[in-house]
C-alpha cells in the first residue's frame, strides 16, 4: 500500500502543471503589486545610460524573437524611454531572423507615440533587419552604411540627418542589445573586444548567469537579467524621471513590473514543491532504512 | 571582369581545385576523400589570416574573409532547399503508405505549401509579406501573426511547467553536491523575487521585516551569481574555448574527420 | 609655421606660388611648415597654435584611414575647438573635416582613400564655429594653422595590436603538434573517466535489448558552430554502434547544413561497419528551421515513438529543457552534452549523464582512442595549465601593483 510520501514522490506531473498554471494566471488577473529591489548589474546599466549627454548616439539592437518578448520588450522600451527623455539619439536595428524586426517596429511605435516631439531621422532611426549577425557587427565597426545602406523604409542612410556624423560604431556611445541566444555574446566579442564600444546586454533570465563572467571582467558595462532586470530598470527609471512614473502607472501594455507578481508566486510554488519533495524523499529513505 | 586578387584566389581555391579534384577523384577515391579536407583547410585558414593581416584583399569589406561569410549564408540557403525536399519526401511517404500519424503529415504539407506559396506570391507580385497598400495584413502576415507567433509563444511557455516538474523531481538532497545545488537554487529563486514580501502581504506588521529580509536575500543572491557562479562560468567558458580552439585546429588540419563521415582522426 | 609677412599676403597669389611654396615643405626640417594661400581672415596672434602636429597612415588597418596627432596649445579653454582641414596637393583647397574638443589630441580621418595624397591642417577656432566652408569664410580670426607633410593611407600587412594573440595562437599550435607527435610515437595518453561517454554503448545496448530506437539530436545550430561539428563527430560513433547492433536510429535536424552533414556521417558510419543494408535515408531527417516548431515536432515524436535512448549533444538554447524533460517522461536513458554553460543546469537536472564544457570536444578522442585525437586533447589540457599558472601569476603581480601585466594580455 503506497504511503503518502510514496504518493508525493510519484506525483503525476500534470498536477504540478495545473498548480503552476493557477500560480501564473491568478496574479496576472489580480495584481498584487509587490515591490522590486534593484541589483548592482542593473544599476550600473542605468547609471551609464544616465551619464550620456544630449545628442549622444546609442545603438539598440532587437536580438530576440516573440518567444522571449515578455522579458526583452520591457528592457528595450525602457531604454528607448530613458534615451528620449535625455534627448539621446537612438539607432534601432534587428539581427534576430525570426520576428526581431516585427518586435522592433512594434516597440518603437509604442514608445514613439509617448513622445510626440520626436522626429524620425533626427532623434531616432530604424535601420531594419540584416542577416548574418556576427558578420554585420564586424562590418559596423568599419562602416554602418556598408551593413545598412538604407533604413527600414528604403531611404539611403546618407540622407538621414542623424546619421551624418555617425559613420561607424566608433561614433556610437553605447550598444544595448536585448538578446536571446548567442547574438548578445557576439556584441561583446565582436564589437566591444574589437572596437571598444561599451555594451549593455539585456539577456533572458536563463542566459543571464553566463554574462556575470563578462560583467566581472569589465567587458560589459551593465546587464538587465531577465524580467526581473527589466522590472528593476523600470523602477530606477521611475525614480529618476517622474514623468515616466506616470506613464508606467497608466500604460495598458505589458511591463516588467507587471510580470513580477506572477513570477514571485511561481517561484514560491516551486520552492514549496522542492521542500515538500525533499521532505517526502527523506521520509521515504528513512522508512526504507527502517525496513532493511 | 573583376580580377581582384582576393576574388581570383577564392575562385581558384573553392571552385577550380574542387572541380579538378572531383574530376580526378572519379578514378581515385582516395583523392575524393581528401578534397573536402582541402576545402575545409582553406575555409578555416582564410578567416584566421584575416584576423592578423588587415590587407583589403583578405580582411576588407569585400575581402576573401567577408566573401566567405556571405558564401556561408548562400550555401545555407541552398541547403534549406535540400531540407524542404526531405520534409516533402518524408511527408508524402507517410501519407502514401498510411503510416501511423499520416493525417498530421497532410496538415504539415498543407501548411508548407500554402505558406510557401503565399510568400512567393508576395515576392512575385511585389506586395511583400507585410502589409498591403491599404494597411491590411497580407495573408502571409496573417498566418504569421495568428498561427506562428502564438504557437511559438505556447511552446516556449511550456518551459515554466517543465521547470517546475524538473525542480520537483531533480532537486533532492541525494548527496553533498545535490544538496549544495538544492540550497543554492532555492536561495537564488527566493532572492530573485520579493518572496518574503509576498508571504508577509496579509500581515502589515511584518512588512518592514519582510522588506529587510528581501534586501538581504537579494544581496545574497547577487553574491552567489557574482562570485561562485561567475567564477564557475568563467572556468567553463575558458575551458570550452580552449576545447573549441583545439577542435577547430583539428578540423582545419584535417585531423578530425568524423563530421565528414570519413571516420576518426589520422 | 606661418610667418607674419606671408600671413598678410594678398588672397590671390601667382599660379606658381603653390608649387614654389610647397617645395619649401621639403626643404624646411620642421614637421608642419607649408605656407598656403588662404581665403579666410588672417590668423590672430592672440590665439595659440597646436604643436607637434603629425599625420601618418593608421597602423595595422585595412587602409582608408589617416591618423592625426598633436599637442594642444597650453591654456586652451574647454569651449575652444580645434579645426582639422584636409587638402589634396598640389592644390590648397582646404576641406573642413572635423571640429575637435581640447584634450583629444587625436583624430582619425576615415574618409581618406588609399593611394590619394593628403595634407592636413589644424588650427584653433573660436567658440561657436562649425565645420562648414561658408561659416569659416565669414568667421572671426582663427589661430595660426599648422600643416603636415603629405601623407597617404594604405592597408598594412600586420595588425600590431594583435601580436600577443598571434604569439598565443602559435604557441598553442606548437603544443598541439608536439602532443600529437608524442601520441603518435606510441606513448600512452591518459584521459580521465567521463561517465557520460562510457554510458554511450550502455545506452545503445539498452535500446537494442528493448527493441526501440536511438534518437540523436545534434543541437539547433549550424555547422559553423564548433559544438555542432563535435556533435556530428560523436554521431558518427553512435551510428557505428547502432549499425553494429542493428538498432534503429533517428536523427531529427533543425538546421539544413547540419542535416546534410549528419546524413553523410551516418551513411559513412554504416558503410564503415559493413552494414549499408541497414541504412535508410529517413534515419536522418530535416524537421523545420524554427526553434520551437522543431521542439514541438521532436517532443511529439519522443512521446509517440518512445525511443529507449536519447542523445542531446550539441548547442541548445531554450528548447533544451522541453526536449530533456519530455525525454525523461518517456523513461528513456538520456545523455546530454554542451560546451556552452547556459543550458547545462537543465540537462543536469533532467538527464542521466551530461558532458560539461570541453568534455564534448574530448568525446571524439575518448570514444575512438585514436592517438592523434588523444594528443590534441592533451594539448588543450597543457594550454589550460599554462593559463592557470598565468592567472595565478597575474593575481600575485597585480596585487603587488604591477598593472602592466594584465595589459600584456589585452587584445583587440
Amino acid at each position: 500500500m503506497p504511503t503518502l510520501m510514496d504518493r508525493i514522490l510519484g506525483l503525476d506531473r500534470r498536477w504540478i502543471f495545473l498548480l503552476v498554471l493557477i500560480a501564473v494566471v491568478l496574479p496576472t488577473l489580480f495584481p498584487i503589486g509587490l515591490p522590486t529591489t534593484t541589483t548592482d548589474s542593473t544599476r550600473r546599466a542605468f547609471d551609464y545610460i544616465e551619464s550620456l549627454k544630449p545628442g549622444d548616439v546609442v545603438w539598440l539592437s532587437f536580438d530576440y524573437g516573440p518567444s522571449s518578448a515578455p522579458e526583452n520588450d520591457p528592457m528595450a522600451e525602457g531604454l528607448m524611454r530613458q534615451c528620449f527623455v535625455k534627448h539621446v539619439r537612438v539607432i534601432v536595428s534587428a539581427l534576430y531572423p525570426l520576428g526581431g524586426l516585427a518586435l522592433a517596429n512594434n516597440s518603437l511605435a509604442r514608445v514613439v507615440a509617448e513622445f510626440p516631439n520626436l522626429k524620425y531621422g533626427e532623434d531616432y532611426v530604424n535601420l531594419g533587419y540584416k542577416d548574418g549577425a556576427a558578420a554585420v557587427m564586424r562590418q559596423l565597426g568599419e562602416s554602418i552604411g556598408g551593413a545598412f545602406p538604407t533604413d527600414v523604409n528604403g531611404k539611403p542612410i546618407a540622407e538621414i540627418p542623424m546619421m551624418q556624423g555617425v559613420h561607424d560604431l566608433h561614433q556610437v556611445k553605447l550598444v544595448f542589445t536585448a538578446a536571446t541566444g548567442i547574438i548578445g555574446e557576439w556584441w561583446i566579442t565582436q564589437v566591444h573586444a574589437q572596437i571598444g564600444t561599451p555594451v549593455i546586454i539585456g539577456p533572458t533570465a536563463v542566459s543571464a548567469p553566463k554574462y556575470f563572467a563578462y560583467l566581472n571582467a569589465g567587458q560589459l558595462v551593465g546587464m538587465l537579467g531577465g524580467m526581473k532586470g527589466a522590472a528593476e530598470y523600470e523602477k530606477l527609471l521611475q525614480v529618476s524621471h517622474p514623468e515616466l512614473a506616470t506613464l508606467y502607472r497608466s500604460t495598458p501594455h505589458f511591463t516588467g513590473a507587471k510580470g513580477m507578481d506572477a513570477q514571485a508566486v511561481a517561484h514560491a510554488l516551486i520552492i514549496l514543491f522542492i521542500v515538500v519533495g525533499n521532505f517526502a524523499y527523506i521520509q521515504h529513505r528513512a522508512a526504507a532504512r527502517r525496513r532493511s | 571582369m573583376n580580377l581582384e586578387f582576393g576574388r581570383v584566389t577564392l575562385f581558384v581555391l573553392f571552385m577550380l581545385i574542387p572541380i579538378v579534384g572531383i574530376a580526378l577523384g572519379v578514378r581515385a577515391p582516395a583523392l575524393r576523400s581528401r578534397l573536402p579536407l582541402l576545402v575545409a583547410f582553406f575555409a578555416g585558414t582564410i578567416p584566421i589570416l584575416a584576423m592578423y593581416i588587415p590587407k583589403n584583399f583578405l580582411s576588407g569589406p569585400q575581402g576573401m574573409s567577408s566573401r566567405l561569410d556571405q558564401w556561408l549564408i548562400i550555401v545555407a540557403g541552398f541547403a534549406l532547399l535540400l531540407g524542404i525536399v526531405n520534409v516533402i519526401q518524408n511527408g508524402m511517404r507517410k501519407v502514401s503508405r498510411r503510416e501511423s500519424g499520416w493525417p498530421f503529415s497532410v496538415v504539415l504539407l498543407t501548411g508548407l505549401f500554402v505558406t510557401g506559396a503565399l510568400g512567393i506570391y508576395g515576392a512575385v507580385s511585389h506586395q511583400g509579406i507585410g502589409f498591403l497598400p491599404d494597411g491590411r495584413s497580407t495573408p502571409f502576415k496573417w498566418i504569421q501573426d495568428s498561427m506562428f507567433l502564438p504557437l511559438q509563444a505556447t511552446i516556449f511557455s511550456l518551459l515554466a511547467f517543465f521547470m517546475a516538474s524538473a525542480a520537483f523531481r531533480a532537486f533532492r538532497a541525494r548527496n553533498l553536491e545535490a544538496t549544495i545545488l538544492l540550497i543554492a537554487g532555492g536561495l537564488v529563486m527566493a532572492g530573485r523575487v520579493p518572496l518574503l514580501d509576498l508571504l508577509a502581504a496579509p500581515f502589515p506588521a511584518l512588512h518592514a521585516s519582510a522588506a529587510a529580509g528581501t534586501q538581504t536575500l537579494g544581496k545574497l543572491t547577487e553574491w552567489i551569481m557574482d562570485t561562485p557562479n561567475g567564477a564557475a562560468q568563467s572556468g567553463i567558458i575558458i575551458g570550452a574555448a580552449l576545447g573549441a580552439a583545439s577542435m577547430a585546429i583539428r578540423v582545419i588540419l584535417g585531423i578530425e574527420r568524423g563530421y565528414l563521415g570519413l571516420g576518426g582522426g589520422e | 609655421m606661418r610667418n607674419g609677412v606671408l600671413s598678410r599676403a594678398s588672397a590671390r597669389l601667382p599660379r606658381f606660388a603653390a608649387p614654389l611654396l610647397a617645395s619649401l615643405l621639403f626643404l624646411h626640417p620642421q614637421t608642419a611648415v607649408a605656407i598656403a594661400p588662404e581665403v579666410a581672415p588672417p590668423p590672430s596672434p592672440q590665439i595659440p597654435a597646436a604643436t607637434l602636429f603629425t599625420a601618418k597612415d593608421r597602423p595595422g588597418d585595412s587602409g582608408g584611414a589617416v591618423l592625426l596627432t598633436w599637442k594642444d596649445p597650453p591654456g586652451l579653454g574647454p569651449d575652444a575647438r580645434l579645426e582639422i582641414r584636409r587638402a589634396e596637393p598640389p592644390s590648397f583647397e582646404w576641406t573642413p573635416l572635423q571640429l575637435v574638443k581640447p584634450g583629444e589630441e587625436r583624430y582619425v580621418d576615415e574618409s581618406a582613400k588609399d593611394g590619394s595624397v593628403y595634407r592636413y591642417e589644424i588650427r584653433v577656432v573660436p567658440q561657436g564655429a562649425t565645420a562648414q566652408p561658408d561659416s569659416l569664410a565669414a568667421a572671426p580670426a582663427t589661430g595660426p594653422p599648422l600643416v603636415t607633410e603629405p601623407v597617404t593611407s594604405h592597408d598594412d600587412w600586420f595588425r600590431v595590436d594583435r601580436t600577443n594573440s598571434l604569439i598565443a595562437s602559435i604557441l598553442f599550435l606548437i603544443i598541439l603538434l608536439a602532443s600529437i607527435s608524442v601520441a603518435k610515437s606510441g606513448k600512452h595518453i591518459f584521459i580521465r573517466r567521463i561517465a557520460g561517454l562510457n554510458a554511450v554503448d550502455e545506452a545503445i545496448g539498452r535500446a537494442t535489448e528493448i527493441g526501440k530506437k536511438v534518437m540523436y539530436i545534434p543541437g539547433i545550430q549550424s555547422m559553423d558552430e564548433i559544438q555542432t561539428i563535435a556533435s556530428i563527430a560523436i554521431l558518427g560513433h553512435v551510428a557505428r554502434s547502432t549499425a553494429r547492433y542493428g538498432t534503429d536510429l533517428d536523427v531529427p535536424n533543425k538546421d539544413p547544413l547540419t542535416f546534410v552533414s549528419a546524413r553523410e556521417a551516418v551513411r559513412g558510419a554504416y558503410l564503415a561497419e559493413g552494414r549499408p543494408d541497414l541504412y535508410r535515408e529517413e534515419m536522418v531527417n530535416y524537421v523545420t528551421y524554427d526553434q520551437f516548431a522543431y521542439t514541438a515536432a521532436v517532443s511529439a515524436r519522443m512521446v509517440r515513438e518512445r525511443p529507449a535512448a536519447i542523445f542531446l549533444i550539441g548547442y541548445f538554447f531554450a528548447e533544451s529543457l522541453i526536449l530533456a524533460e519530455m525525454g525523461q517522461s518517456t523513461g528513456a536513458i538520456q545523455i546530454a552534452g554542451q560546451a556552452d554553460p547556459t543550458q547545462l543546469p537543465f540537462f543536469i537536472a533532467t538527464c542521466d549523464y551530461t558532458l560539461i564544457g570541453e568534455e564534448l570536444y574530448a568525446a571524439s578522442a575518448y570514444l575512438s582512442r585514436e592517438p592523434v585525437l588523444l594528443g590534441s586533447t592533451r594539448a588543450q589540457d597543457i594550454a589550460k595549465g599554462i593559463l592557470i599558472v598565468l592567472g595565478l601569476l597575474g593575481i600575485v603581480v597585480t596585487s603587488l601593483g604591477l598593472s602592466w601585466f594584465p595589459d600584456l594580455f589585452k587584445t583587440k
